[in-house]
């Protein structure tokens, strides 16, 4: 299969007054076409900032990529003009941010929103985008697509004004979709429509998508390949099933027994335990970790993992996973 | 089908109309009585006699079938000065408003935007506004030659960092909004999303604004005028009206008391018009209503 997208050892820091915020440090992945990659981890574990680092959209202020390569079909994104970076901005790559309720500009209708996009990476004429805007909100199954194309956001619902936002996203055919918590502000009824809607679009459209959540349950149901991040590393990648089934991590693990289980089996076994949390907090990203960045809060911290950083290893093909103690978690769960 | 749809439309914008002047009177009351004072402003010559005719044989009558407002010292029509004094405070008041609209306008977007400008430029706002603007006036007339146009300046150059200042408030909380990062996302430009994403949004604070300097300024003028550091005394401005009937206040209080509740009436429906168009034109406060 080949890749769309290749990541390479980047490094995004946020220089604040209270010193070097290394929100990601040393991540790695790629994207093959058409697939659907997921990320996940816990709030400030340097999700969205990947993700914003992808666009180069780290505000220059704050922070910068600081080493590391991004390779969009086969070209290097860290090193291109702003010129060029607009051109695949909203084209090749687009993004779906996590509220749709602000991510619409209240005084601009809804065919505007769209239209804007197609002209500025088509050249297309006002009139011909409008057709293709409007095209885009029968694919995004907006009904009275017509009509709609007229409305302000805020006569939308927001079920309706994220699928605009899809629509804007797919309407120049960009090879990736980053999606960022796309269904986190919307109710899980309207969640479970958005989300389908993308996986078809996906197959339509051929777009790869890069799904960024907290929600086990949205990589359970949408993803292919799952890369957990904790305090800016990549701690642990699989093909979805095999995460599920064989989670290596301590981290992975404790995020997989946080999910509320409803199912009959633990219903039958009599076991409604309580859910288990991850004790403490993501450490502060200021000072640079030694060791391994989850040691203080795991069940299986030995001496090693203070000491010296993990490894990211491959125990299978296809699984990676930065953990000294391994095998004792496999045991433990076995 | 778009045959009846199209005719919908004006019939609809118009019951939408008549539904927002009910609700909102105020908007209508101070839209009126503005465009009294504009038609009466514009017709003045028609409407009145000669403001200029000195009649020394009835000077100082008090209002009557002849002279609705009396006379002044002179002997001059006080209606006829009067309404011509409109013009110069119409003027006056509506140039104010558009052109320190303008480059306030200019001036806060660019300062919401580019931090850097900011800096710099609302320091020297700052510094603008610290000047009082009959002071300035007075300076810059004893510069030049009186006239309406160097009352104008006079008056924009410190109104010019109010209109800034709310501009550039606007385009501050607007540039940290999602949908400005989700348009940065899109590829846009830093110039085309100042036009099209963040000059919308500061139409509405905007016009509210507009009227407000609108009435200031006309207050101001007749400040200026009635110090004698306004229009000339040729042209008739309500100011210098009443600055001329100052001395005969006691035996002729008319020629003071119209032209001050002509400039009162017009000051108050410019606020009305600018208080309505505030409660209308903010979606939060016009959902409410």
């Amino acid at each position: 299969m080949n890749n769309v997208l290749e990541i390479r050892d980047l490094a995004t820091h946020f220089f604040t007054r209270d010193g070097v915020v290394r929100a990601v440090d040393g991540v790695s992945f790629d994207l093959a076409s058409g697939e659907t990659l997921g990320i996940v981890g816990e709030s400030g574990c340097g999700k969205s900032v990947t993700a914003l680092s992808i666009l180069r959209l780290i505000s220059p202020e704050t922070g910068r990529i600081v080493s590391g390569s991004i390779r969009f079909d086969g070209r290097e994104l860290t090193t291109l003009s702003d010129e060029e970076m607009r051109s695949i901005r909203g084209h090749q790559i687009s993004m779906i941010f996590q509220e749709p309720m602000t991510s619409l500009n209240p005084v601009l209708t809804v065919g505007t929103q769209i239209a804007e996009n197609i002209v500025r990476h088509r050249n297309l004429s006002w009139s011909a985008a409008l057709d293709r805007a409007h095209e885009m909100l029968d694919l995004v199954k907006i009904s009275d697509s017509r009509r709609r194309l007229d409305e302000y956001p805020h006569q939308l619902s927001g079920g309706m004004r994220q699928r605009v936002m899809i629509a804007i996203a797919l309407s120049c055919n960009p090879r990736v979709l980053i999606a960022d918590e796309p269904t986190t502000a919307l109710d899980v009824t309207i969640q479970a429509q958005i989300l389908g809607l993308m996986l078809e679009l996906k197959e339509k459209l051929g777009t790869a998508i890069i799904m960024i959540t907290h929600d086990l349950g949205v990589i359970a149901e949408t993803t292919q390949r799952v890369v957990v991040m904790y305090a800016g590393h990549k701690v642990e990648e699989a093909p979805v099933e095999e995460l599920f089934a064989r989670a290596m991590h301590p981290y992975t693990r404790g995020l997989l027994r946080a999910i509320p289980r409803t199912d009959a089996d633990a219903e039958l076994a009599g076991r409604r335990r309580r859910l288990q949390e991850i004790p403490g907090i993501v450490p502060a990203l200021t000072r640079p970790i030694t060791g391994c960045p989850f040691a203080p809060r795991c069940a299986f911290v030995a001496a090693r993992c203070r000491a010296e950083r993990p490894p990211l290893e491959e125990p299978e093909a296809g699984h990676t996973v930065a953990c000294w103690e391994m095998r004792r978690v496999l045991e433990a769960a076995a | 089908m778009t045959a009846i749809a199209d005719d919908a439309v004006p019939a609809l914008r118009l019951a939408r109309f008549g539904e927002a002047i009910r609700r909102n009177p105020t908007i209508l009351i101070g839209a009126v009585l503005l465009a009294g004072l504009v038609t009466i402003a514009v017709f003045a010559p028609w409407i009145s006699g000669d403001p200029f005719r000195l009649s020394p044989v009835n000077r100082l009558r008090p209002p009557s079938e002849r002279w609705w407002f009396g006379t002044d010292r002179f002997g001059r029509d006080v209606f006829a000065l009067t309404i011509h004094g409109a013009r110069v405070s119409l003027i006056v008041g509506l140039s104010v408003a558009l052109i320190s609209s303008a480059i306030g306008l200019a001036i806060g977007l660019v300062c919401g935007y580019f931090r850097w400008v900011d800096a710099v430029v609302m320091r020297v706002m700052d510094g603008l506004m610290a000047i009082p603007s009959i002071l300035l006036a007075i300076a810059l007339i004893t510069l030049t030659r009186p006239g309406l146009g160097i009352v104008i300046v006079a008056i924009i150059i410190p109104e010019v960092p109010r209109v800034s200042r709310v501009v550039r408030s606007v385009a501050l909380s607007i540039r940290s909004q999602p949908y400005i990062e989700s348009a940065v996302a899109g590829g846009t430009r830093s110039g085309k999303l100042l036009v099209r994403h963040i000059l919308p949004n500061t139409v509405a604070p905007l016009i509210v604004q507009g009227t407000y300097v609108c009435a200031s300024a006309m207050l101001i003028e007749a400040g200026l005028s009635f110090l004698g550091a306004g229009v000339p005394p040729e042209i008739p401005s309500w100011g210098n009206i009443i600055a001329q009937g100052r001395t005969f206040f006691q035996i002729a209080p008319w020629s003071i008391l119209i032209p001050g509740a002509f400039l009162a009436i017009t000051v108050l429906a410019v606020n009305m018009l600018g208080d309505g168009l505030r409660d209308r034109l903010d979606p939060r406060l016009a959902r409410r209503m």
